[in-house]
């Protein structure tokens, strides 16, 4: 009966794990099935070229959406270049304590024109973060005439259009 | 009722049905009224989420460190952690910009302008009890658990359906249970009538 149980439990234990790569950890969503990541910085310098292909990319979790955990902010921490990876929410949850760990991400490359509403409320939204808390964590993320793909800030920004992974699967390092 | 002459009692078919969904009642319903209140109270809280994140209190602050020195990112994360008197080896250390810096701890990140020196210090906490019936109720395990919250609905279903038959007569189905089980579907009808349809 003992085994039984141990074995029962290890199962459940194992259900969340899968390795992706040489990345081990708990797997959200499909996973990971790409073998080799884009680097970030590759995927953002000729942003055009990925829009509609499926890319995986490796990096540093360093921010996730605090109340719905529907994206994370994956980071190259050699460049401090990030992206976005955004789920479709409730599908995949991506828990805030996870900011810190490396993980690897899936999913299709995209670019999303924005709304002037959507440009608006970006902009008011720097302002406001520009005179909070955030100011004391940096500058202001989209500054005239730095690159709209700076690093640290939100989801990359170009011609009031954003690039981000719709994201299919992700695997976070434990 | 009493049977034949030999003894033995015989119970009318429809008293033998309400026995049974009496004791299916009450057994399905000891059976899931522990996850009927982890779901329940999870369900009040994911309501208010535009308000809060129901899982995780994330408590911040900022502080001064005075101006930090020119240095390699693993310097000066090291010189954050002495000034801020942390003594834990950070999970991942990343310079998101020449003037930003993030450190990552356990269950701590804490963000650097550099060379200013002034830190957001946020600690990341789950919520009490909250976080385990939101797990739970939002299936964020997946898998097994999908499995266990496909059965915990078919129970649910069971409950409804042998609920409304517990009791005959005029307190049930054939007088204020009926009018209580038609208020009960005309509210999310006039709301889908009013909103979505």
């Amino acid at each position: 009966m003992r085994r039984t149980i141990a074995a029962f439990v290890s199962v459940i234990a194992m259900a969340g794990l899968a390795p992706a790569g040489e990345l081990d950890g708990t797997t959200y969503g499909s996973g990971v099935t790409i073998a080799d990541p884009t680097p970030i910085a590759t995927l953002l310098s000729k942003p055009d070229g990925f829009v509609g292909q499926k890319v995986r990319v490796d990096g540093v979790i360093t921010g996730v959406c605090e109340k719905r955990g529907c994206w994370m902010q994956l980071t190259d921490p050699d460049t401090g270049q990030g992206v976005r990876i955004k789920v479709e929410d409730g599908v995949i949850v991506f828990p805030y304590e996870s900011m810190g760990h490396r993980a690897a991400a899936e999913g299709t490359f995209e670019a999303v024109k924005l709304t002037p509403e959507q440009v608006a409320a970006r902009a008011a939204a720097a302002k406001e973060a520009a005179a909070g808390a955030a100011a004391a964590a940096g500058e202001p993320c989209e500054k005239a005439g730095e690159p709209a793909v700076k690093a640290g800030c939100d989801a990359p920004v170009k011609d009031d259009t954003i690039f981000l992974i719709r994201g299919t699967g992700a695997v976070i390092q434990s | 009722m009493t049977g034949s002459g030999s003894g033995l009692r015989t119970t009318p078919g429809p008293v033998r049905l309400r026995r049974l969904i009496i004791a299916t009642h009450r057994d399905v319903g000891y059976f899931f009224a522990g996850l009927t209140v982890i779901y329940a109270v999870s369900g009040v809280a994911v309501n208010h989420i535009e308000d809060w994140n129901p899982s995780y209190a994330v408590r911040s602050e900022l502080k001064e460190l005075g101006p930090l020195p020119e240095a390699t990112t693993e310097a000066l994360a090291d010189e954050v952690l002495r000034r801020l008197a942390i003594d834990e080896e950070p999970k991942s250390v990343v310079r998101m910009a020449p003037h930003q810096l993030k450190v990552f701890l356990d269950h701590r990140n804490l963000t650097v302008s550099v060379p200013g020196g002034t830190v957001a210090d946020e600690r990341v906490r789950r919520r009490f009890a909250l976080f385990e019936a939101n797990f739970l109720h939002l299936n964020t395990g997946k898998g097994l658990w999908t499995w266990i919250a496909d059965l915990y609905a078919v129970g649910l279903l069971v409950l409804a359906c042998t609920g409304i038959f517990i009791i005959p007569g005029k307190k049930g189905l054939g007088g204020r249970g009926r009018w209580l089980l038609l208020a009960g579907l005309a509210i999310p009808l006039a709301y889908l009538i009013w909103k979505a349809w």
